[in-house]
């Protein structure tokens, strides 16, 4: 009767998860004091009234060229208040990206100016029906969890305004939360409006918000007007800002790693500061794009592994300091969809995992963000499949060691008959473009590539899946702000 | 200026899947079925060994007492080393030292010519072994394939002769029976330059294996005896396919290929104490849509890692997989499946990491997927190297210099460090109208260039063997041949 008896086993640790860590405590701490002497000795630079005034009441010290130096002490009252969880609705009701340690979401992006047309073999400017066919596909795909504007709007009646007519491919084909960028204040003022319409007003919008901005700069420790019109807007609704400051190592920023890291934590600390004297608790989401140049210097590599051990160890000291982080993944500086477009999302995305990046965007970008690639989102949807089955790490119990099937079918036998085997096997994980049949089944069936298998799935999905409609009062109400902002830029 | 004390750094990224406690319910899992369930040894010497040490043998069942197990553990050395036959190459077996490398034994080869699915010859064992050669993250050899074009009973030994004459990097070896083990020994030693010389520092390491579940057959275990005695470094790991030959459960696949590799820890100590032995093998799960052993699943990355932490664990050197995948032609599911379980490898810190250009489930060999594969772990490597903070790297005077949206450009500190990030071969990074006005060339396409390339212009280390070893393996050969054939001939008039 020894199955009957209780067996105990105490004190087990167990790792729920893979473990992941790039940088220790002390090392973490060590980047953040120097990010604190940067913005004690040298600071920021601020081209924006208002947030000057803001500056002008508080401890930081004011230059007349505009420089602003803060004392470590306003940074650590700043980062005391910050609210260190928050969480995204799609207008599905379902409060789907939960914005706390450790949870990771994986979405589109982001605002490119062309697609890769894989029929045609060229790329084209983005339009309206690409951005809604993204939306569409992010609304079915499972492993994606938010929808960041795959492209602009080339075909809008005002580029000024292509952001709203983004908004509203987004919203119409897409019930996930949503993440827009390429904007400017107004926009972000018509959208919060168009989003407040769907959550049923302001406050309920800073409750349960459905889209976060996504802001980012080129120029590090510097703060432009446009930049602080939408933080501070963003502040003021509660409107959850990914602020994304974008350098090079050894061009924007400095060539080692260490040092590009201080200086993007400390361009995150000036706007956690600037938006806590604004409204304390603000809820920001730091990210950015730190990385090499490309070859010629012209533009940022979107694959570099320098760009994803960056973003892993910058989502690393943002944990450590209670903020919530961003990262691109899922994106490539190959032009089209192929084996450097697999690999390097492969990379951005695992990394990106694995350091529990809060909100992992640019998912199903191609050549250096400048092309969106409906393919690509396919593609990265089956990645993230394969990596989040990683992530599940191995269970160790009883049941699962099977010490004693093991004995039952002993030396030379097999388990494929066995009960565990049936009871167990859908824990896999269950592949939809990758393919492993023998070579004589493929053969058979037309010796089809990776691509071959991927294009027809893309259509498959825009042709049958039909995403919630919107309601139609809320879509008119919508389009009323839309025309509003078209007819005023005209 | 003040000073640090108390700090722990990391000098490169560290990766755990198993905490301590589920690694001891695991270590405790593979003794209780080393003494409960036990194996099948189809071999005698090895089982009255075993018997001699306190096994219980029942016919070919052996149950190992656990402190048998323990004493075999505390034999094996922490620290091999292996050393090429020219010299200049040396290779440390110990705990977290990475190396990457190819397979064995698949039947057919991707052409690198045609790029058609062919037998695997003579020849391509030469050009696998020139090609790791020239790849800087390939870290070890092995051949891709199965030579078909010679005595079938002999493609081991005429695969190692071709290999080590074309490469500094240590082989790992396979052989059919002892008698082509002993072959291999010859022909290594004979570019060792004597038994000596070889004795001192081997050149190369043999890989053997048991048979899932829990079973060594008779000529598994006599090569592990063979390379025991001799004090060749050997690898004794299975290929557990989940759901099939062991538990579809991972937990109960560890416990099970953790165990198999065990048995033959235990011979090898009991034959030579202090020879070096590696575990692990390839870990995944059976697909049961096609019946296939699927190579690219997340599975083997997870339990592949997994596997390698039990091995440090118990301190021995780990055997693991990576760079595999189920495609059967070069393509982007070839790529996803490799980088997954490169990087996962990697951070693993394995010591051998093989099958590196595995096409089709094993079933195929591909230079152009070990080409990708190469770019793939210099990448990797970047990663999970991690980043060296100090005063000198945080770079805070040169961030204050330069000021908000300042520049680095040409500065002394960019000067230093601005050369030292990673340069992609294969990765193309330039503007879409370049990249379109140069004819639209995929990654595919630069890898097919890149292999042809290698080929066809780099000459490895064969110029560099002397004329009489050539002709003492020569010998070897022509010996290997008459004995094969003797054996023909005494089979053929048995029946």
């Amino acid at each position: 009767m020894l199955d009957k008896t209780m067996l105990i086993k105490m004190n087990q640790q167990v790792h729920a998860t893979p473990m992941f860590q790039i940088l220790t405590n002390d090392q973490i701490e060590q980047i953040f004091f120097a990010a604190l002497d940067v913005l004690e000795v040298s600071g920021g630079r601020i081209l924006h009234e208002e947030t000057l005034a803001l500056l002008g009441n508080s401890d930081a010290v004011l230059t007349d060229t505009n420089r602003v130096r803060l004392p470590a002490s306003l940074i650590e009252q700043a980062l005391r208040s910050r609210s260190s969880k928050s969480a995204l609705s799609g207008r599905n009701g379902k409060r789907s990206v939960r914005l706390q340690k450790n949870e990771v979401a994986f979405g589109s992006g982001a605002d490119a100016a062309f697609v890769w047309d894989p029929k045609s073999g060229k790329r084209r400017k983005c339009v309206y029906a690409d951005v809604a066919a993204a939306a569409k596909l992010v609304d079915y795909l499972p492993r994606l969890d938010f929808c960041m504007a795959h492209g602009r709007v080339s075909d809008a009646p005002n580029t000024r305004t292509q952001d709203r007519h983004q908004f509203m491919a987004m919203v119409q084909n897409c019930t996930k939360p949503l993440v827009v960028a390429g904007t400017d204040a107004a926009g972000l003022k018509d959208k919060w409006e168009m989003a407040c319409l769907i959550t049923g007003g302001e406050k309920e919008f800073r409750l349960s918000p459905l889209f976060a901005t996504f802001i980012a700069t080129d120029s590090p420790l510097t703060r432009s007007k446009e930049v602080m019109d939408q933080l501070l807007f963003a502040a003021d609704k509660g409107i959850p800002a990914i602020f994304s400051p974008c350098s090079a190592l050894g061009a924007t920023a400095p060539a080692t790693v260490a040092g590009m890291l201080v200086q993007t934590l400390a361009d995150a600390l000036l706007t956690v500061v600037l938006c806590y004297l604004r409204k304390p608790g603000t809820p920001l989401i730091l990210g950015g794009l730190q990385t090499v140049n490309t070859e010629d210097k012209t533009a940022l590599s979107y694959g570099s592994p320098e760009l994803h051990l960056a973003s892993a160890a910058i989502a690393e000291i943002y944990k450590w300091a209670g903020l919530l982080s961003a990262a691109p993944g899922g994106c490539t500086d190959a032009k089209v969809v192929d084996e450097q477009a697999a690999s390097e999302s492969v990379m951005s995305i695992y990394n990106g995992f694995l350091a529990g990046t809060n909100l992992i965007h640019h998912v199903g970008c191609l050549d250096g963000g400048l092309s969106g690639s409906l393919s690509s989102l396919v593609m990265c949807d089956e990645i993230i499949g394969m990596i989040k089955q990683i992530g599940k790490g191995i269970d160790v119990t009883d049941e699962t060691l099977a010490l004693d099937l093991l004995k039952e079918v002993g030396p030379g036998g097999e388990f494929l008959s066995h009960d565990h085997t049936f009871d167990h096997f859908r824990e896999w994980f269950q592949p939809t473009i990758i393919d492993r049949s023998n070579f004589e089944i493929w053969a058979q069936g037309g010796s089809k590539t990776y691509n071959d298998r991927l294009e027809p799935e893309v259509n498959r999905i825009l042709e049958t899946h039909e995403p919630q409609p919107l309601d139609e009062n809320v879509r008119q109400e919508m389009k009323k702000i839309v025309d509003l902002a078209d007819k005023k830029e005209d | 200026m003040s000073t640090r004390i108390n700090q722990t750094v990391n000098q490169t990224a560290r990766f755990r899947i198993l905490s301590e406690d589920q690694k001891q319910r695991i270590f405790e899992g593979m003794i209780e079925t080393l003494r409960n369930t036990g194996v099948h040894l189809h071999h005698e010497e090895a089982r009255e060994l075993l018997k001699e040490h306190g096994a219980l043998v029942d016919d070919v069942t052996v149950k190992i007492p656990q402190n048998l197990i323990l004493d075999a553990l505390a034999t094996v050395p922490p620290v091999t080393i292996v050393q090429s036959w020219d010299g200049t190459r040396k290779t440390r077996i110990e705990k977290n030292q990475v190396l990457f490398g190819p397979g064995p034994t698949p039947p057919n080869f991707t052409d690198p010519d045609t790029l058609e699915r062919r037998k695997y010859v003579r020849k391509d064992a030469e050009t696998v072994a020139r090609i790791c050669e020239a790849l800087p993250n390939i870290g070890f050899v092995q051949s891709l394939g199965t030579i078909s074009d010679v005595t079938v009973s002999l493609a081991d030994v005429y695969e190692f002769a071709e290999m080590i004459q074309n490469t500094t990097k240590p082989i790992l070896s396979w052989s059919y029976t002892r008698d082509t083990c002993r072959d291999i020994h010859q022909v290594a030693m004979a570019m060792a330059g004597g038994e000596d010389a070889f004795r001192q520092c081997p050149n190369y390491v043999f890989y053997g294996e048991p048979i899932s579940p829990l079973l060594s057959d008779f000529h598994a275990m006599d090569k592990v005896m063979y390379n025991a005695k001799h004090g060749i470094p050997q690898v004794y790991t299975p290929c557990c396919i989940g759901g099939a030959t062991v538990p579809a459960t991972h937990a109960g696949q560890l416990v099970c290929a953790f165990s198999e590799s065990m048995l033959g820890v235990v011979v090898s100590q009991l034959v030579n104490p202090g020879t070096c032995v590696i575990m692990g093998g390839v870990q995944s799960i059976m697909d049961m849509q096609y019946s296939v052993y699927a190579y690219g699943s997340p599975e083997l990355s997870l339990m592949s890692a997994s596997l390698t932490e039990m091995a440090q664990y118990v301190g021995l050197p780990m055997f693991s997989t990576a760079g595999c995948t189920d495609t059967k032609t070069l393509d982007p599911q070839g790529a996803i499946e490799a980088a997954t379980s490169v990087h996962s490898a990697m951070l693993s810190g394995a010591n051998f990491i093989h099958d590196v250009g595995y096409f089709e489930s094993g079933m195929t060999g591909s230079v152009l997927q070990l080409v990708m594969a190469d770019e793939l772990i210099g990448m990797s490597h970047v990663v999970a190297q991690g980043i060296e903070v100090s005063n000198e790297t945080l770079a805070v005077e040169e961030i204050c210099q330069a000021g908000p949206g300042g520049t680095y450009l040409d500065t002394a500190h960019t000067k230093k460090y601005g050369t030292a990030h990673w340069q992609p071969s294969l990765m193309d990074r330039r503007p879409y109208e370049d990249w379109a006005a140069d004819g639209k060339k995929t990654m595919r396409d630069r890898i097919i260039e890149k292999t042809r390339n290698i080929i066809a212009n780099f000459e490895g280390p064969i110029s560099k063997v002397p004329e009489d070893t050539k002709k003492k393996i020569a010998e070897i050969l022509q010996a290997a041949e008459d004995r094969e054939a003797k054996k023909a001939e005494t089979e053929k008039k048995g029946s």
